[in-house]
């Protein structure tokens, strides 16, 4: 009865889950075959071994990490960023977009949209740069423009303090337009009949954002937000690397671990080193998210991933 | 309606999804190259059948092609020259070279990887500070023997004196043909000589008098940085502590990712941590008192411009780097830069100075090579054969160099276009020096090799192997509390010196100190 159901079902739908083969194949040549590279992480890898061939050393090759004393600092770093991020810059999307979604004229959006993508393609090294040229003590423009106003210079890249405001603002710069997009193509998508009909029971505006947009956005922002959770203890190696860089006086507040790791290791080239801590980002990913699932199910079935 | 927004939730996650992953692709990509490990025992055997046949020589017959890993940036006429070097090999014996750069941007990540992933090539550039220790104790580099270098590369066999042969082994196995050349390591530091006589300040010869240099241009010059520093590419030193802290003293430092020295005199060579010391301690005066006075940017740390572009563009007044690059600096800008007058000065003229080691620079072959023979004997013509020695170090005659008689040239109209890569791998006693070199830099040179003094741990490499945790560590505490220290930034010396002391005991040093004493006493027993 039950078998029966399921070949009914593949017939049924055998066209979207044709389109599905292509997703599924990636993810199982690119994500889930690579997998087995895990060993490394427990391994002492030399060229002759390979990856499967090399000697086994337990747990070795975390102790680096565990034992610099930095490993609850630079964690605890990159999930605060992370949700720094998350928080900001959904919150600042969903604003652009329902303002942009509001805003009649076809040419001012189109234009604003643009304007606020352009950042998404520049690269981090470009950034790090033109973060150079504003903040630096001597010649930056933000201490030439304080001068201006006789103010006295502030030493932002020997401020530790400074950064994680430095950081949150770029990082929701970046990401503005890309987001904004995803959030106005959903907008887009909510049945325009519910406007007419609350236009017509005389609901104004921010009524109608209230009650309407925010609501169908909502199962839209647990779905992006639940995807970024599980990346919350990926540090964003490019941009804390090119905004920062091998400045030691803003580590205690800009460390994660991707740069952490990469600082210590760079040197000594040791693959089996860098798969470990690798490994332990993604476990804590993992049940970070398992986690995160597990509460939206709580809250409600219909929202949650799976 | 709820179904629409089901469909389009599940399109957009599946797009997010894929993009999360692309984007996160870049970064673990590396680790999935599944290996194909060839040994290269067919090719030890055919050598060893070779050999056997008597005078008729290496087989020919049959055609190769080698692939070359060099670093350093593609020069922009690498097509003409090397067409010209293959029509040569094609002659000689019989191959053809194809080179492969890795950029001076990213040569240190790109470089291991090479070997991890086993990509097909023959040989590689390599030098103690490009990873030759570490690729070889890793089994990236074939081992080389008495019988394969006497039989493929006669020529250098012959001209190589034995003692670089020694200093290139790694725990008594050689794995490189270094190049055949006396440098000397210590640094010296560029200056511009006409901001100096301007403000009519002695001649910089020793720390007090370039201190003096340094502070009386920041003061008088505006909108220019005094001393001039890369420390933002991740190195984990002051660039003047090799003058100021090691050749100032008289001192060794055994690996420059940590802070361990022993005294060049010290007949036991005690190793003892540098930042410990009361010369530290003095030279963070010195350099606190530079800093406070302008002497450098206070954003130092974070400058990621090339030190030598920003003095040539007058923006910089001074820099510290070997010597053979600085009388290059030189040159260059007495030809582009008139106007400037810059001069290379010592401030360490009567200490001892330490000679390169001939791993200084070399070349490797990889262990999966199919083409060992026709590799090594590339390598002997590139090194000792005057034609193909000549192109490959200065372009093609007439174009990129003008000869001056045997051993002298001058760049040619389009010299630029042919160098900033490391074909210093094959330097040898043919080489040619540049007719424009300054004579300066050549006295220095001069008065520097009668002070080369040799000691007994001169070819004295670290193995870390046991101690790859600790190194990292320490490696970690040196660049967020030494550089900051070294460079101003912190106020109070001596709780940053105490800091920085404390953050070393807990990430490791001294179980990295007794496992190198220990190293060190074995090595020093096994000469006796």
């Amino acid at each position: 009865m039950r078998s029966r159901g399921f070949w009914n079902d593949v017939k049924k739908y055998r066209t979207l889950l044709l389109m599905l083969v292509p997703g599924v194949l990636f993810f199982l040549l690119f994500a889930y075959i690579p997998m087995a590279g895990i060993v490394l992480a427990f391994k002492q890898f030399n060229y002759s071994g390979g990856i499967f061939g090399s000697p086994w050393n337990g747990f070795d090759n975390f102790r680096f990490f565990f034992d610099s004393g930095d490993a609850w600092r630079v964690t605890r770093n990159t999930a605060l960023y992370n949700i720094a991020f998350i928080v900001v810059n959904n919150g600042l999307q969903i604003f652009a977009a329902i303002l942009l979604f509001e805003v009649a004229g076809k040419w001012f959006r189109k234009i604003t949209q643009t304007v606020m993508f352009l950042p998404y393609f520049i690269s981090w090294v470009v950034v790090g740069a033109i973060a150079y040229n504003l903040f630096n003590y001597d010649v930056g423009t933000i201490n030439m423009l304080l001068h201006k106003i006789g103010m006295e210079s502030i030493d932002i890249y020997n401020t530790a303090a400074y950064w994680p405001v430095i950081l949150v603002l770029v990082s929701a710069w970046k990401a503005l337009g890309y987001g904004t997009i995803m959030y106005l193509a959903a907008i887009t998508s909510i049945d325009t009949e519910m406007y007419e009909a609350a236009e017509i029971d005389g609901a104004n505006i921010f009524q109608r954002i209230r009650k309407i947009t925010i609501p169908n956005l909502m199962p839209t922002v647990i779905i992006l937000i639940l995807l970024a959770i599980g990346n919350i203890f990926r540090g964003d190696f490019g941009m804390f690397y090119n905004m920062v860089g091998n400045n030691g006086l803003l580590f205690s507040s800009t460390d994660v671990i991707d740069t952490f790791v990469f600082r210590l290791l760079i040197t000594s080239n040791e693959i089996g080193m860098s798969a470990a801590a690798g490994f332990y980002q993604s476990l804590l990913g993992f049940a970070t998210i398992m986690l995160a699932n597990y509460a939206v199910r709580k809250y409600d079935k219909d929202h949650a991933l799976f | 309606m709820r179904r629409k927004n089901t469909k389009f939730m599940f399109l957009l996650a599946m797009i997010v999804a894929v993009s999360a992953f692309l984007s996160a692709c870049g970064g673990n990509g590396g680790s999935t190259n599944a290996q194909t490990n060839k040994p290269a025992e067919s090719d030890s055997g055919t050598a060893a059948n070779t050999v056997k046949e008597e005078n008729t020589g290496p087989d020919l017959s049959e055609e190769v092609k080698l692939k070359m890993l060099l670093v350093g940036g593609k020069p922009a006429d690498y097509d003409e020259v090397f067409g010209e070097l293959n029509k040569l090999l094609k002659e000689k014996i019989n191959a053809t070279v194809e080179a492969e750069f890795l950029d001076w941007s990213d040569w240190t990540q790109k470089y291991p990887l090479k070997f991890a992933a086993n990509e097909d090539f023959d040989i590689a550039y390599t030098a103690n500070w490009a990873f030759y220790n570490d690729q070889a104790r890793k089994g990236g580099f074939l081992e080389l023997n008495e019988d394969l270098l006497s039989t493929y590369m006669p020529q250098t066999w012959a001209a190589m004196p034995a003692v670089s042969w020694e200093q290139a082994k790694v725990d008594g196995k050689l794995y490189m043909v270094p190049n055949n050349n006396t440098e000397v390591t210590d640094k010296v530091v560029l200056i511009r000589e006409d901001l100096r006589k301007k403000y009519n300040l002695d001649p910089v010869n020793s720390p007090e008098t370039y201190a003096n240099y340094v502070k009386t241009i920041a003061a008088n010059e505006s909108g220019f940085n005094a001393f001039g520093a890369k420390p933002a590419d991740g190195w984990k030193w002051h660039e003047l502590d090799q003058i100021l802290l090691e050749q100032q003293n008289e001192w060794n430092l055994v690996d420059y990712s940590m802070p361990l020295a022993y005294k060049l005199e010290d007949a036991s060579s005690k190793v003892f941590n540098v930042y410990d010391t009361p010369e530290f301690r003095q030279l963070l005066d010195y350099y606190k008192d530079l800093a406070d006075n302008k002497g450098w940017s206070k954003n130092i740390v974070n400058n990621k411009n090339d030190v030598w572009q920003d003095i040539k563009a007058g923006k910089t007044g001074s820099y510290a780097q070997n010597l053979g690059t600085v009388a290059f600096n030189l040159a260059e800008m007495r030809r582009d830069k008139p106007e400037y007058e810059a001069a290379i000065v010592d401030l360490t003229p009567d200490k001892k100075k330490i000679g390169a080691i001939s791993t200084q620079n070399g070349m490797a072959i990889h262990v999966t090579s199919k083409h060992v023979e026709r590799s090594l004997m590339l390598i002997d013509l590139l090194q000792n054969d005057k034609e193909i020695h000549d192109l490959t170090m200065y372009g093609i005659a007439g174009k990129h160099y003008e000869p001056v008689g045997d051993d002298k040239y001058n760049a040619g109209p389009s010299a630029a276009n042919y160098t900033g890569f490391s074909n210093w791998g094959w330097n040898s006693q043919l080489n040619r020096s540049d007719a424009s070199y300054p004579v300066e830099a050549d006295e220095i040179l001069a008065g520097w090799q009668e002070k080369v003094y040799h000691f007994p741990l001169e070819t004295f490499v670290f193995d870390d192997s046991k101690v790859k945790n600790e190194v990292a560590n320490v490696g970690n505490v040196m660049l967020r509390y030494a550089i900051p220290l070294e460079y101003g930034l912190i106020a109070d010396l001596d709780k940053g010196q105490e800091e920085l002391n404390k953050q070393l005991k807990s990430a490791g040093i001294d179980k990295i100190q007794t496992e190198l004493q220990t190293q060190i006493d074995a090595f020093l027993a096994a000469l006796q």
